[in-house]
C-alpha cells in the first residue's frame, strides 16, 4: 500500500446479555467516545466515520443512517459496509484503504450489534438461499456439529478437546473486563452442558451479546505526532466462498477453501514460513470451539488433524508458547458486528501491552486476528508493534 | 500503485419494470458479463476484488451478497458490499486502488424492486422508537421536503414537472431506459397524488435491474481502453438523521460533498467548468434540488434554470441526458447508474442520447430517506485527462 | 409497594418487521424446481472447465467463472456426508413449524454430484447408527403434495444393503 497504516487508538463497551439502558445510537457512541479518549483525539479531528453492520440483524434498513449522531458523522464523509460476520475486519480494511490513499489522515471505524434488538435466529435463517435451503436450515449450530463430527470421526478428537477450548475461552475472559461471558467453568461443566445439535453442547457455542467496537486508524505522521504505541497493520486479506458449497464442516476436504487460501496469501504477502514463529499471539474468530482447532490447522499452526493436540497439551493456553484468543475470543463475547474488530482490536492492545487482566506474559511484536462470517468468508489481518519488523 | 485511477468499461441491463426470469444473480451476471467481455477481461487474470452494492432487505436475504459471490467473482477471494447507493462503489473503489492494494477492480450494483414492496422496505429506514410509526417511506419524506423546498423558493408545481417532462423525454433516446415519452406539464400534473406535492409520474418508477463497471489504476486502464475515464474528484457526507434537526430545503451534506470532489479535480465552477451532469433526481423536484446543492447556481434558481433551457440535452449544461432516474432505475443501482452515464458521456458511447463535446463530467448519488448522505464523483476524459 | 425499587423502570417499542417477497427463481433453479416438484428428481449443472457438477444448479461456476453448460440428470442416491443429531427443534421458517427433536440432520452427496445437500436423515438419532458414507436414498411426498422446494422430500432414507450395516 501506499501509506503505512496504524491504529492509534480504540475502544469497546462492556459486552452483555442486556443493554436496554441504551438504544443502539448511544450504544456506538460509547465506543466512539472510548476510542477518541485513547487516542486522545476529539471527532472533529476524524477525517472520515466508516461503520461496519448487518441491516437485517436489528431490523433497521439504512443503520449507518440513524446512528449518523452518535457515530459523529454529521457533516463528515463516511461510508457503510455489510459482509455480515467477518464485517468488522472489512471495514478496518476500508479504514486501511481510506488511510493508504493519502486522502485520509485519520479514520474512525466502528462495528456493532444490539443482538437482543432482533431475532438473530430468525435472520440468521434468512442467510439461507429463499428458494434452496431455508426451509431446511440447520443454523450455525448445525453447521458446526456436523464439522465436529467430521472432525472427531477424521482425527479421533473427543469431546473433551472441545470442553478444553471451551474453558480456555471463558476462563480467559474472566480476565477481560470488556467480555460477556466470564464463566470460572471445568471441562466437566461444559461436557455438561445442555446438548444442542450432537455433539455441541451449550457451552462449545458462542453467546448472542450486545456491543460495540471502535478503532481508529492513522497515517505514519499523525501516529508519530501524537500516539505514544502505534500499532501498524502490516497486511490484510480477504477470501469469500460462493453460497452453495460450505467445505468447513468437512475437515477431510481437499478443495481449496477460504481459510487456507487467505492464510497463504498473507503468509507469501509477509514472507512468513512457520506463523508460530512469526506471530506471538493469535485472535481467531472461533464461533463454536470445533472452529478453533480447525483454525489451527488451517493457519498452518499445526499439521491437519493436530489441531485438537494443540489445545490438549496447553499450547495455547494464555501462558503457554502460542496464545490464543487470551481475550476469550468470541465463544466469551459475541456482538456479530463487532466481533471481527474486536480480534484486530484485542491483537492491537496486547501489542501495546495494554490487555490488563488478559496481557499474555512476555513480548508482542507480532499478532495475527482472523474472521469468520457469511458463507465460510474470512478476512486476516497481520498487526505489528514496529514498523521495519 | 497508480496515482490515478479510471473507468475502463460500463455495463448496464436494460431496465424493465419486472424480470420475472432471472433472480438477482442472474441479473448481476447478465452486467457482469457484459462489462468483462467488453473490456476483455477475466475474473481470475485481471480483477482484483469487486465491490457490490445492495441492501438485505431489498434481496431478500441475510448477508445478500452471499447471493452474487459466484457471479461477482468473489470466491476464494475479496468481494465486499456496500450498502448504500451504487455511488459510494465508485467511490470506495476509487479509494482502494489509490491506496495501492488494488490495481482493477469490478464493481456491481443490483434490485429487482418487483419482487418486494418498496414502501415496506422504505419504512424499515425509519428508526423504530420515534418515526417508523408514523408510517413514513421515502416518498412521505420526500413530500415533505418538496413542499419546504418550494415553498422556501416558490417553486410551483408546474415547474417541477417540466424536469418530469424534459427527463422522460430524454429517456426516449436511451436504450436502457423503460420509463419514457413526449408528455406535457398538464399530463404530469394530472397524474395521480401519492403524497402532495408528489405525483406518481413525480416519482422514479420501480425497477429491476444491474450495472457493472471495471475500475483501474491508470496502466491497467490505458491497457483495456482508448477512452479511460478518469475519476478526478470523490466526495461523501452524512447529513443528520432526524427530518425534524434539518432544514429540508438545505443542502448541508451535498454541498460538503462536491466540495470536496471539486477541490480534488480543481473545479471552482462547476457551472462552466463541467459539460454534463448525471444526477440522482429519485423525484422530480430534487433535479432542482440537487443542482443547487452542487452550487450549479444559487440557491432556488434550478427552476428558473431549467426553464430557460439550460439543463435541456441540447442546452449549456445538459443535466440528466439519459433520462435520469425517472427514466426507471432501481433502488441501489441508482447511483452506479449515474456514473455510469455520466462516464459513457466522456467516452462518447451515450447511445442515442450523447451530448457533444463532453471532457468532464458530475455524478451525483444519494443515500437515507431525502438525501441524507451524497456522493459526488467528478469524471475526466481526453488522453491528459487533467 | 412490596417490590424494591432495584431497577428503573425502562421503555421498550416491540416492533415487528414484515417484509413480503415474491422471488424469481430464474432460469437454473426454475428448472430444479419444477423437475423436484413435477418428476421427483434432481438434476445438476456442469462446469464446462473443471468438470464439477453443481446442485443446485446456477448460471456460473464460482471457481472457474464461467458460465455453467450441460445439464446433468442425478439419481435419488448418494452418501451421507456430514452428520449431526438435533437436540433443538429446528423450525422451517417459511411455514412455522417445528421438526420435532432429536432427530438425524445431515449433509448427503448424490451420485454423480459434486455438492451436498442438507436435509433430515431418516436414522435413529444414535450416534452409532450413523455413519459418514451410509448409502441413503431420497423419499419424496406424493406429487400432489409437492410444490418446487426442497421440503418436497421428507427425508433421506438408508439403502438397505451391506455398506449401511454397523460394523
Amino acid at each position: 500500500m501506499k501509506r503505512n497504516v496504524a491504529v492509534i487508538g480504540g475502544g469497546q463497551t462492556r459486552h452483555a446479555a442486556r443493554r436496554h439502558d441504551v438504544n443502539q445510537v448511544e450504544l456506538v457512541n460509547e465506543a466512539v467516545r472510548a476510542a477518541l479518549l485513547d487516542a486522545r483525539m476529539t471527532i472533529d479531528e476524524i477525517d472520515t466515520v466508516l461503520l461496519g453492520n448487518m441491516e437485517f440483524f436489528e431490523g433497521c434498513h439504512m443503520t449507518d443512517c440513524w446512528l449518523a449522531d452518535g457515530l459523529g458523522a454529521y457533516g463528515k464523509p463516511g461510508l457503510k459496509i455489510t459482509t455480515g460476520g467477518t464485517v468488522g475486519a472489512t471495514i478496518v480494511s476500508a479504514g486501511a484503504h481510506h488511510v493508504a490513499s493519502g486522502l485520509f489522515d485519520t479514520v474512525l471505524c466502528v462495528g456493532f450489534e444490539k443482538q437482543e434488538e432482533g431475532d438473530t435466529g430468525a435472520i440468521l435463517s434468512g442467510v439461507a438461499h429463499p428458494l434452496y435451503g431455508r426451509s431446511m436450515a440447520g443454523a450455525a449450530v448445525g453447521y458446526f456439529a456436523m464439522m465436529a463430527t467430521s472432525y472427531m470421526a477424521a482425527w479421533g478428537a473427543r469431546e473433551e478437546h472441545s470442553a478444553m477450548v471451551a474453558v480456555k475461552a471463558r476462563q480467559n475472559a474472566r480476565k477481560n473486563e470488556y467480555a460477556h461471558l466470564k464463566l470460572d467453568i471445568t471441562v466437566q461443566d461444559a461436557l455438561n452442558s445442555r446438548m444442542l445439535a450432537y455433539p455441541i453442547r451449550m457451552l462449545d457455542m458462542c453467546p448472542a451479546s450486545n456491543g460495540a467496537c471502535a478503532v481508529i486508524l492513522a497515517d505514519e505522521k499523525t501516529a508519530g505526532d501524537r500516539c505514544e504505541k502505534p500499532v501498524w497493520i502490516r497486511a490484510m486479506d480477504t477470501a469469500h466462498n460462493e453460497q452453495f458449497e460450505l467445505d468447513w464442516r468437512d475437515v477431510t476436504t481437499r478443495k481449496p477453501i477460504f481459510s487456507k487460501t487467505s492464510a497463504a496469501r498473507l503468509y507469501r504477502q509477509l514472507g512468513v514460513s512457520n506463523p508460530l514463529d512469526y506471530f506471538d499471539v493469535f485472535e481467531i474468530y472461533e464461533p463454536a470451539t470445533w472452529a478453533e482447532m480447525v483454525w489451527y490447522e488451517d493457519l498452518g499452526m499445526c499439521g491437519p488433524g493436530e489441531g485438537f493436540r494443540m489445545i490438549e497439551e496447553g499450547k495455547t493456553a494464555m501462558d503457554g508458547p502460542h496464545p490464543v484468543n487470551p481475550s476469550g475470543g468470541v465463544l466469551s463475547t459475541n456482538c456479530i458486528g463487532a466481533s471481527a474488530m474486536l480480534r484486530i482490536w484485542e491483537a492491537a492492545l496486547q501489542i501495546r501491552g495494554d490487555a490488563g487482566g488478559h496481557q499474555v506474559p512476555g513480548d508482542v511484536r507480532r499478532a495475527l486476528a482472523t474472521a469468520y462470517g457469511g458463507t465460510n468468508w474470512t478476512v486476516l489481518t497481520a498487526l505489528s508493534r514496529d514498523l521495519d519488523d | 500503485m497508480s496515482e490515478r485511477v479510471a473507468i475502463a468499461g460500463v455495463a448496464q441491463t436494460v431496465f424493465k419494470p419486472k424480470r420475472v426470469d432471472a433472480n438477482y444473480a442472474e441479473l448481476a451476471y447478465e452486467a457482469i458479463e457484459q462489462v468483462l467481455d467488453q473490456c476483455g477481461l477475466t475474473i481470475q487474470d485481471d480483477i482484483d476484488n469487486s465491490i457490490t452494492c445492495s441492501h438485505d432487505i431489498w434481496d431478500g436475504q441475510t448477508i445478500s451478497n452471499i447471493g452474487i459471490t459466484d457471479v461477482a467473482g468473489g470466491h476464494l477471494r475479496n468481494e465486499e458490499k456496500m450498502a448504500m447507493d451504487g455511488s459510494t462503489a465508485v467511490y470506495y473503489g476509487a479509494v482502494g486502488i489509490l491506496s495501492g492494494a488494488f490495481e482493477c477492480t469490478l464493481l456491481l450494483a443490483h434490485t429487482k424492486m418487483s419482487q418486494t414492496d418498496r414502501n415496506i422496505v422504505n419504512n424499515d429506514a425509519f428508526d423504530p422508537i420515534y418515526t417508523r410509526k408514523l408510517g413514513l417511506d421515502y416518498t412521505s419524506a420526500a413530500a415533505l421536503q418538496a413542499r419546504r423546498y418550494m415553498h422556501r423558493y416558490g417553486i410551483s408545481p408546474e415547474q417541477t414537472a417540466g424536469v418530469v417532462v424534459k427527463n422522460l423525454g430524454n429517456a426516449v433516446d436511451n436504450p436502457v431506459a423503460h420509463n419514457r415519452g413526449v408528455f406535457s406539464v398538464e399530463d404530469v400534473l394530472s397524474s395521480a397524488v401519492v403524497a402532495d406535492p408528489i405525483r406518481r409520474m413525480d416519482m422514479a418508477p420501480d425497477t429491476d435491474g444491474a450495472v457493472a463497471m471495471i475500475l483501474a489504476g491508470e496502466d491497467k486502464a490505458r491497457g483495456i481502453t482508448d477512452t479511460p475515464v478518469w475519476i478526478t474528484g470523490i466526495g461523501t457526507c452524512y447529513d443528520a438523521y432526524y427530518l425534524g434537526d434539518r432544514d429540508l430545503s438545505e443542502c448541508m451534506a451535498l454541498g460538503r460533498a462536491a466540495q470536496r470532489a471539486y477541490s480534488m479535480a480543481g473545479i471552482t465552477n462547476p457551472r462552466d467548468q463541467i459539460d454534463v451532469i448525471e444526477l440522482g433526481e429519485e423525484f422530480s423536484y430534487q433535479e432542482l434540488l440537487w443542482l443547487e446543492g452542487l452550487g450549479v447556481c444559487e440557491p432556488g434558481g434550478a427552476a428558473a434554470l431549467l426553464e430557460s433551457g439550460f439543463t435541456r440535452r441540447d442546452g449549456a449544461l445538459p443535466v440528466n441526458p439519459s433520462g435520469g432516474l425517472l427514466g426507471g432505475v432501481p433502488a441501489n443501482v441508482m447511483g452506479l447508474n449515474r456514473v455510469a452515464e455520466a462516464a459513457l458521456q466522456v467516452m462518447g458511447r451515450a447511445d442515442g442520447h450523447q451530448v457533444g463535446g463532453v471532457k468532464t463530467a458530475l455524478a451525483q448519488g444519494h443515500s437515507g430517506f431525502c438525501g441524507q448522505h451524497h456522493c459526488v464523483i467528478v469524471l475526466q476524459g481526453g488522453k491528459e485527462g487533467r | 409497594m412490596n417490590k424494591e425499587p432495584t431497577e428503573r423502570e425502562l421503555v421498550s417499542i416491540p416492533i415487528t418487521v414484515d417484509v413480503p417477497y415474491r422471488f424469481a427463481a430464474g432460469k437454473y433453479m426454475a428448472r430444479f424446481l419444477t423437475e423436484l416438484r413435477d418428476n421427483g428428481r434432481f438434476i445438476g449443472i456442469r462446469c464446462p472447465v473443471c468438470g464439477r457438477v453443481q446442485m443446485p444448479p446456477r448460471v456460473v461456476c464460482a471457481v472457474c467463472h464461467v458460465k455453467n453448460g450441460e445439464w446433468v440428470k442425478l439419481g435419488l442416491e448418494g452418501s451421507l456426508a456430514g452428520f449431526t443429531i438435533m437436540y433443538l427443534p429446528l423450525t422451517d421458517p417459511t411455514t412455522g413449524k417445528a421438526h420435532e427433536p432429536p432427530f438425524v440432520y445431515g449433509s448427503v452427496r448424490l451420485d454423480g454430484c459434486d455438492s451436498v445437500v442438507d436435509h433430515l436423515i431418516d436414522v435413529e438419532p444414535d450416534v452409532d447408527k450413523v455413519r459418514v458414507g451410509m448409502r441413503l436414498r431420497a423419499v419424496f411426498r406424493p406429487r400432489e403434495q409437492r410444490t418446487g422446494d426442497l421440503s418436497d422430500i421428507v427425508h433421506f432414507a438408508p439403502v438397505d444393503n451391506e455398506q449401511n450395516r454397523t460394523p
